[in-house]
C-alpha cells in the first residue's frame, strides 16, 4: 500500500517536474507552483530555480530526525560586498508541519527575485545591495504528512515522544477507520456527554452551557481506537515537538508538544544557530499559524487574540485526564525509624534564611509586548502587506507563545513578522464585541469563550498544565487570549469560496464504542488555501518581501569635510545617513542589547586623535528616512596624508571613505 | 613530604606502632589494621595538595581507572570549545546490577573556570569510594546501591587558562563572543605588562584628584575617600593596552559569558541575564552534558561545586518561580540543614535569596527539568581563615587587626608567609604613562588555602554522600496471600522506600518529566481488582486504583520518601505471581509469590 502511494506520488512530481522543465525558457524564469509539494519534489524545484541563475545559492544547515535536508537559499547578487556584510531579510516557511503553503509561498518568494533580477529594476537593487536568506521548510518531516495516504494534520515534528507519559512512546495514534483516507472526529452519543449539536450549523460541536439549559449529548474523540488498552483514545500517537512552540520568547515550559526545554530540536537548533551567526539579518517574516502583519500589534503593544477551531480542540480535550491518572494522596508514613539527627530549627520550612535576605521583586523583566516606539513601523510593514497582497482578514491563529517570530523581535530585535499567508475569502474582519452577521448572532457564549489560552491544546490540559507551570516569563505572554471559537466564521468562509472544508458526519460501529458517527474538518483544508492559490499568493509575498527589503535600513558615509588647523592640526567631520525606513536599531534592539550601535571609526593612530569624538564612536539608534548623524575628530596628521573612516551599522550595513588632509 | 603520611605520623602513633608491627610481621595483613584502626594502606596512594589541570585530572582518572576497572569507567561526554574532552567517571558496581536499574547521583564541577576547586573534590571522592569499598561497610553499601557520574571539570578551557594564565577573566567559557560589538572577537583582553606571570591591577597617583587613598592601617590597603574630599590615587582598573587600536582598553576579554546561565530552566535573554548566550544549551559544554542527563533518568541527585562563600544552595534561582512545593521543600531542608552540621560555616541557602538572582543555571535545570534533587555548594568560605567564635568576634572590632581589608594581609602575613600578595610596583603605561601594579595573586581567596584541602575536600565529599545515600531505594518488604474462594487470591505485598526522597519530585510531576513509577504483574494470573491499603493492621476497604491495565499500574505521584504502601490484589489465577515496582530514580524492586 505505502509502496504504491510513494509510486504514484513520485510519478506526478515527475509529471509535475516535466511540465515546470518544459515550461521553463532560458532567463525568464521557471514556471510557478500549482499543487503542494512533497520534499523530494521541493527540493528538486528549489535545487532547479537555484541552478537557473547566478544569484542564488542552496546550502544545507542541518537534517531533521528522519534524516531530511534542512536548505536555506541565499539570494543576491555574488559581486559586491560579501553577503554577510549586506543587510538582510530572512523568510521562513513552514514550522509548523501542517502549513504547508509557507513553502510554497518561500518557494514563490525566490522564484519572484530571481525572475525579477532578469529585468526589474528594483529588484536588481536588492540583490546587489541586499541579500535575502529563505529557509522554505524548516519542518520537512512533519511536511510529510499531509502526502500520506492516511491524511492527519498536525504541526509537530517526527520526534519520538511519550505524550501522555505513560513510559510508552507513540503508542496510541488515531486509525482510519472508515477508510477514507482521513482522520477526523468521532461523535459518540452520550447522555453524560459534554456536547452537543450547534444550534445554527449542524455540522458543528458545541460545549453545552447547562446554565442556559443545555444538555450536553455527546462525547467527542479523535478518530481511532484505543490501541493500547489504557482507556484512552489516540492520547499519543507518533510526533513529537511543535517546532513554533519551541523558541525563546514566552517559551510554554512543561507543556507536551514544546519540547522538553527550548530549541530543544535539531530542526529548531539549526535555524536559530544559522541566525545568530548572521547579524545582518535586519527583517523577519515567518509564514506560520500566528499573526502580527495582517493585523499589527495594538496599541499597548499586544497582538491580536487567537482564533482557533473549536472542534479539534473538543477532540484533544478527551484525554485531558490522563495527567490525573495514578495521582495517589499522600500515605500515611509507617516508620522507619532513623531520622537521623533532625530537626534544630523547629517548623522545618524555611523562611527567612541566615545571611542576605534579597528581595523577591527585584530585577528586570523579560519585555512581553511590543515596545510603543516599534509600533509605527509594524503599522506600516501591515499597510504594506494588506495593500500588496489584499489579504485583510486571516482564518484561524493561535496564540504565539513559544513561537520564531516572537524571538526576532524580543531577543533577536529586529522588526520580525508572522502570517498564515492567505485570508478567508469573505470573513468580516472581527470587531471586539461583534459577530459576523446572521448566523452566529444567535449562538450563545460557546464553551470557546471560556477556555484558556494555548492554542489547539486540550482545554483539561490547558488547565493542569496551568497548575504545573513553573516557569511564567512574567505577565501576559505577548498577547493572544482565545476568542470565540473560530469554527463558524471560518467554515462559513470556506463554504462560500466553495472549498470543500468539511467531512459529513456518517454513521460507523466502533469496535468498543459501538455506534458513532465520524466526521469534522477536512485535514488542511483550515490552514492551507486551494493549490490554485498559491501562484497568485506566492507572487504577492514575493512582492511583499521585495518591499521588505527596502525598508531595512541602510547606512551611507554622505558627507566629509577636512579644516586645516595649521601646525598639523585637522578636522575630520563626516556625516552617515540611514536612507532605508526602519532605523539602524529598534527600540526594543537597543532596550534589548540585541542590536549593535551603528559604529564609526577613524583609521589613524589612537594617539592622533586629539580632541572631538573618540576614535570608534557609536550612535545606538540611527532613525531611517534620510537622517543623519555628524562626527567630528580633531586629529594630529601630515599633509597629503590620506585617512580612512568606516562606518558599520550590523543590520545597516557597512560604508567607508578617505580623506585627504590638506 | 607526603601530606597524608606526615600527619598520620604525628598524630596516629597508635596506627603507627600497628605499621611497624606489620612490617615486622612481613606481608601487611589489612583485616589486622582495619581491626586496628581507620589508617589502611592506599591501594592507590595519591596526594592531595596541588591544584592539577585538565590533563593532570585526566591522568589521575586514569591512573583510578586503570586500579579499580571492575567499578570506574572513563568516558568523555564530548568536546569543549578548545577540544577538551568532558572526562566522566562513572561508578556502578555490576555485579549489584546495571546503571539503569540503580538511582545515579550525578557531580560536577568547575562551570566557572576558575572555581577549580571542586574538580579536585570530584577526584577525591572517586579515590574515597574505591579506597574504602570492602572496608568501610557504609561506603561499600552506597557503592553497591548507586551509580555515581563524576565530571570533575566542566568547563576545561577555562580551568586551563586559569591555572596556565594569569588568572583574569577565567570564570567564562572559551566561545568567542564579540563584547563592544565592533565585528571583531575576544581581540582586546588584558596584558600581562610586566611578566609578573598575572594579571595586576593599575593604580596612578594623581595628588589631589583621585577617589582613593592609601590606608593609615596598612600601607597595602586602597580605601575609597569619603564623599567631600579628594585621594591622591585612582585605580585604572587591570593590567592591559588598547590591543586593537581602537582607543579603549581591555574592552572584549576572551569568551565574555557565564556557562552556568546557559541552562534550560529560567533561561532568560542577555538583557535580563547577562551571560546567558543566545538560547540554553548552546554552549558545546552545556550541550554535551545536558545530552548525557536527557539520556540518563535514572539520575536523582545533582551537586555542582562552585566556589566561594560557603553556602549550600538550592534553587530556585529567581523568586518569579514560586516556591517549590511543600514536600520538595521539606526534602531539600532536611538534607540541606544536616549539611550544614557536615560543612562547619557554610549556610544552607535558597540562591534567589541567599546570593541573587540567577536565570538557567544549572540546579534549576536538574531541579525542573531532570526531577533530580540538586545542590551547588559554594566552596571555601572566608569565615574559614579565622574560624573560631572568638576570632569572629576580635573581626566585628574596626581596631583588631583582622577587621575588613586587613584580614586577608593578616592571614597572608602570618599563615602563608606573604605568599599571596604582589607589591605595587612602578611601570610605564602606554596608554596612561606611569602607574604601578599591584594585587592579589589568583589563587588566593576564592580558592581555598592549598593545607586546608584536605578538610574541605573530605567535608563536601561526605555532604553529597549523605545526599546520594538519601536518594530513593526501591525494597518489598512483607508479602501475604490468602486464598478467598476457588481460583482467587487476595495478594498483598509492602512496598517500601527506605530513604528522605521520593521517587518522585511533586515538581517533577508537576512538570511531567519524570516516568511514572510502574507497579506490574507477571504470571499466570488475570488481576481482578487492586487497591492501596490504608493501614493494614486496621480492616477496612482498600482505596481501589481505577485504571483499566491493573497488571500495568501507573504512579505518577511517585512513592513518598521513608514509607511502606501496601498493595491489594484480588487475583485469579494459579501457580506464582511476580510484583515488580519500578522507578527510574529509585531503582526496581520485586517479588514472587506463590498462589496457595
Amino acid at each position: 500500500m505505502r509502496n504504491e502511494r510513494i509510486c504514484i506520488s513520485k510519478l506526478a512530481a515527475g509529471l509535475i517536474f516535466l511540465t515546470a522543465s518544459a515550461l521553463a525558457l532560458p532567463g525568464s524564469g521557471q514556471a510557478q507552483a500549482t499543487s503542494y509539494l512533497d520534499f523530494d519534489q521541493l527540493t528538486r524545484q528549489l535545487r532547479s530555480l537555484v541552478n537557473s541563475s547566478d544569484m542564488a545559492r542552496m546550502n544545507s544547515v542541518g537534517t531533521s530526525i528522519e534524516g531530511r535536508e534542512i536548505w536555506v537559499v541565499e539570494i543576491g547578487n555574488p559581486s559586491g560586498k560579501p553577503l554577510e556584510e549586506r543587510p538582510a531579510v530572512l523568510v521562513i516557511g513552514n514550522l509548523e508541519g501542517d502549513h504547508v503553503v509557507g513553502s510554497a509561498l518561500a518557494l514563490e518568494t525566490i522564484r519572484y527575485l530571481l525572475d525579477g533580477a532578469e529585468d526589474n529594476a528594483e529588484i536588481q537593487t536588492i540583490l546587489e545591495e541586499q541579500t535575502v536568506y529563505v529557509f522554505p521548510r524548516v519542518n520537512p518531516d512533519g511536511a510529510e504528512a499531509m502526502f500520506a495516504s492516511v491524511k492527519w494534520e498536525r504541526s509537530r515534528n517526527a520526534r519520538p515522544y511519550d505524550d501522555d507519559n505513560d513510559g510508552r512512546i507513540d503508542e496510541d495514534g488515531p486509525e482510519d477507520l472508515n477508510g477514507d483516507g482521513l482522520i477526523t472526529v468521532m461523535r459518540v452519543p452520550n447522555p453524560s456527554g459534554d456536547y452537543m449539536i450547534d444550534t445554527v450549523d449542524a455540522r458543528l460541536m458545541k460545549k453545552a452551557d447547562p446554565t442556559k439549559g443545555e444538555q450536553g449529548e455527546y462525547t467527542l474523540y479523535w478518530e481511532g481506537t484505543d490501541s493500547d488498552g489504557d482507556g484512552f483514545l489516540n492520547e499519543d500517537g507518533p510526533g513529537g515537538v511543535d517546532l513554533n512552540r519551541n523558541f525563546q520568547h514566552a517559551y510554554p515550559y512543561w507543556q507536551r508538544d514544546a519540547g522538553p526545554h527550548m530549541v530543544s530540536e535539531p530542526e529548531s537548533r539549526a535555524l536559530m544557530d544559522f541566525v545568530i551567526a548572521h547579524r545582518n539579518i535586519g527583517a523577519i517574516l515567518a509564514f506560520g499559524r500566528t499573526d502580527n502583519l495582517v493585523t499589527p500589534p495594538d496599541s499597548r503593544g499586544n497582538v491580536a487574540d487567537a482564533s482557533i477551531l473549536d472542534l479539534p480542540s473538543f477532540a484533544d480535550a478527551s484525554n485531558a485526564e490522563i495527567s490525573e491518572v495514578g495521582v495517589f494522596g499522600a500515605q500515611q508514613p509507617s516508620g522507619f525509624g532513623f531520622f537521623f539527627f533532625r530537626g534544630g530549627r523547629g517548623s522545618g520550612f524555611r523562611g527567612a534564611q541566615p545571611g542576605r535576605d534579597n528581595d523577591p521583586n527585584a530585577g528586570r523583566r523579560p519585555a512581553t509586548t511590543f515596545n510603543q516606539a516599534d509600533l509605527e513601523y509594524f503599522n506600516a510593514a501591515s499597510e504594506a502587506y494588506k495593500s500588496i497582497t489584499g489579504i485583510e482578514s486571516v482564518g484561524i491563529h493561535r496564540t504565539p507563545e513559544g513561537a520564531f517570530f516572537q524571538y526576532g523581535y524580543f531577543q533577536f530585535g529586529v522588526p520580525s513578522f508572522s502570517t498564515p499567508g492567505w485570508g478567508l475569502p469573505s470573513a468580516e474582519p472581527e470587531e471586539p464585541g461583534e459577530e459576523t452577521p446572521g448566523a452566529a448572532e444567535e449562538r450563545p457564549e460557546g464553551a470557546a469563550r471560556e477556555r484558556p489560552p494555548g492554542g489547539a491544546r486540550p482545554a483539561g490540559a490547558g488547565a493542569r498544565a496551568g497548575g504545573g507551570r513553573a516557569m511564567p516569563q512574567g505577565g501576559r505572554p505577548g498577547g493572544g487570549g482565545v476568542a470565540a471559537g473560530a469554527d463558524a466564521r471560518v467554515l462559513s468562509a470556506l463554504d462560500a469560496a466553495g472549498i470543500d472544508a468539511f467531512v459529513d458526519w456518517t454513521a460507523y460501529t466502533h469496535p468498543t464504542l459501538g455506534e458513532v458517527e465520524i466526521g469534522g474538518f477536512r485535514p488542511y483544508a483550515a490552514t492551507n488555501p486551494p493549490a490554485e492559490d498559491l501562484a497568485g499568493l506566492g507572487r504577492d509575498h514575493g512582492e511583499f518581501v521585495a518591499r521588505l527589503a527596502r525598508m531595512l535600513p541602510r547606512v551611507t558615509i554622505v558627507e566629509t569635510e577636512v579644516t586645516a588647523h595649521g601646525g598639523g592640526i585637522y578636522t575630520v567631520a563626516v556625516e552617515i545617513e540611514n536612507s532605508g525606513y526602519f532605523p539602524t536599531s529598534l527600540q526594543h534592539g537597543v532596550v534589548s542589547r540585541s542590536v549593535g550601535p551603528t559604529t564609526v571609526q577613524i583609521h589613524v593612530p589612537p594617539e592622533d586623535v586629539i580632541t572631538g569624538d573618540a576614535k570608534t564612536s557609536s550612535i545606538r539608534q540611527l532613525n531611517g528616512s534620510h537622517n543623519r548623524e555628524r562626527f567630528e575628530w580633531v586629529i594630529r596628521g601630515r599633509d597629503g596624508a590620506r585617512v580612512e573612516i568606516t562606518a558599520l551599522a550590523q543590520k545597516g550595513g557597512t560604508d567607508s571613505a578617505t580623506v585627504t588632509l590638506r | 613530604m607526603n601530606y597524608v603520611k606526615e600527619n598520620r605520623m604525628v598524630t596516629r602513633l597508635g596506627a603507627a606502632f600497628l605499621a611497624i608491627a606489620i612490617i615486622l610481621a612481613g606481608a601487611p595483613d589489612l583485616s589486622a589494621q582495619q581491626r586496628g584502626g581507620s589508617d589502611p594502606e592506599h591501594r592507590l596512594p595519591l596526594t592531595w595538595d596541588r591544584w592539577l589541570d585538565h590533563a593532570g585530572m585526566a591522568e589521575r582518572m586514569r591512573q583510578m581507572a586503570d586500579t579499580w576497572p571492575e567499578f570506574l569507567t572513563l568516558t568523555s561526554l564530548g568536546k569543549s570549545y578548545g577540544g577538551r574532552d568532558l572526562w566522566m567517571m562513572t561508578i556502578n558496581n555490576p555485579s549489584t546490577g546495571p546503571e539503569m536499574n540503580k538511582a545515579a547521583m550525578y557531580i560536577e564541577a568547575n562551570v566557572h573556570g576558575n572555581e577549580i576547586q571542586g574538580g579536585e573534590i570530584c577526584l577525591y571522592t572517586i579515590w574515597y569510594l574505591m579506597e574504602n569499598y570492602g572496608r568501610i561497610e557504609e561506603i561499600t553499601r552506597l557503592v553497591d546501591e548507586r551509580v555515581f557520574y563524576i565530571v570533575p571539570t566542566v568547563n576545561p578551557d577555562g580551568r586551563d587558562y586559569f591555572m596556565h594564565g594569569t588568572g583574569s577573566g577565567s570564570r567564562t567559557g572559551h566561545v568567542p563572543v564579540d563584547s563592544d560589538g565592533d565585528g571583531l572577537f575576544d581581540e582586546d583582553g588584558p596584558d600581562d605588562l610586566n611578566g609578573s606571570g598575572m594579571i595586576e591591577q593599575i593604580r596612578k597617583y594623581v595628588p589631589g584628584e583621585g577617589t582613593h587613598r592609601i590606608s593609615h592601617d596598612d600601607p597595602r590597603i586602597m580605601e575609597t575617600v569619603p564623599s567631600g574630599e579628594t585621594g591622591d590615587w585612582i585605580l585604572l582598573g587591570s593590567e592591559g593596552i588598547d590591543n586593537d587600536g581602537d582607543g579603549r582598553v581591555n574592552e572584549d576579554p576572551v569568551g565574555g559569558y557565564d556557562p552556568n546561565r546557559n541552562y534550560g530552566a529560567g533561561w532568560q535573554p542577555n538583557y535580563i541575564q547577562g551571560g546567558s548566550m543566545n538560547y540554553p544549551f548552546e554552549l558545546p559544554e552545556s550541550r554535551a552534558t545536558n545530552d548525557f542527563w536527557m539520556t540518563h533518568p535514572n539520575i536523582a541527585g545533582a551537586q555542582s561545586y562552585h566556589n566561594s562563600g560557603g553556602m549550600i544552595l538550592r534553587g530556585p534561582g529567581t523568586a518569579w518561580h514560586g516556591t517549590y512545593p511543600r514536600e520538595d521543600i521539606r526534602v531539600y531542608d532536611e538534607l540541606g540543614e544536616n549539611g550544614e552540621r557536615i560543612l562547619p560555616y557554610y549556610n544552607y541557602l535558597i540562591i534567589w535569596q541567599g546570593l541573587y538572582t540567577v536565570h538557567g543555571g544549572s540546579i534549576d535545570w536538574t531541579n525542573d527539568g531532570l526531577g533530580a534533587v540538586s545542590f551547588s555548594n559554594e566552596l571555601w568560605s572566608g569565615s574559614l581563615y579565622f574560624g573560631s567564635d572568638l576570632l569572629r568576634e576580635q573581626q566585628e572590632d574596626p581596631d583588631s587587626p583582622i577587621s575588613g581589608q586587613k584580614s586577608r594581609f593578616f592571614f597572608d602575613d602570618f599563615v602563608e608567609f606573604g605568599d599571596n600578595y604582589v607589591e605595587w610596583t612602578p611601570f610605564d603605561h602606554p596608554q596612561f604613562g606611569a602607574v604601578e601594579l599591584g594585587g592579589w595573586k589568583k589563587y588566593f581567596g576564592r580558592i581555598n588555602p592549598r593545607f586546608t584541602s584536605m578538610e574541605q575536600f573530605h567535608r563536601n565529599m561526605a555532604f553529597t554522600l549523605y545526599h546520594a545515600d538519601q536518594m530513593p531505594l526501591m525494597s518489598i518488604g512483607e508479602t501475604t496471600v490468602e486464598n478467598v474462594g476457588g481460583n482467587v487470591y487476595r495478594v498483598r505485598v509492602d512496598i517500601r522506600n527506605e530513604r528522605l526522597i521520593p521517587t518522585i519530585t511533586v515538581r517533577a510531576r508537576q512538570n511531567n518529566v519524570v516516568r511514572p513509577d510502574l507497579l506490574t504483574v507477571d504470571g499466570n494470573v488475570e488481576v481482578i481488582a487492586a487497591g492501596w491499603v490504608p493501614n493494614k493492621h486496621r480492616p477496612g476497604p482498600t482505596d481501589r486504583i481505577d485504571q483499566d491495565e491493573l497488571d500495568r499500574i501507573i504512579i505518577r505521584s511517585g512513592h513518598p520518601g521513608r514509607t511502606t504502601r501496601t498493595i491489594e490484589y484480588l487475583v485469579r489465577g494459579s501457580g506464582s505471581m511476580t510484583v515488580t515496582y519500578s522507578a527510574v530514580k529509585g531503582g526496581t524492586a520485586s517479588t514472587t509469590v506463590r498462589l496457595r
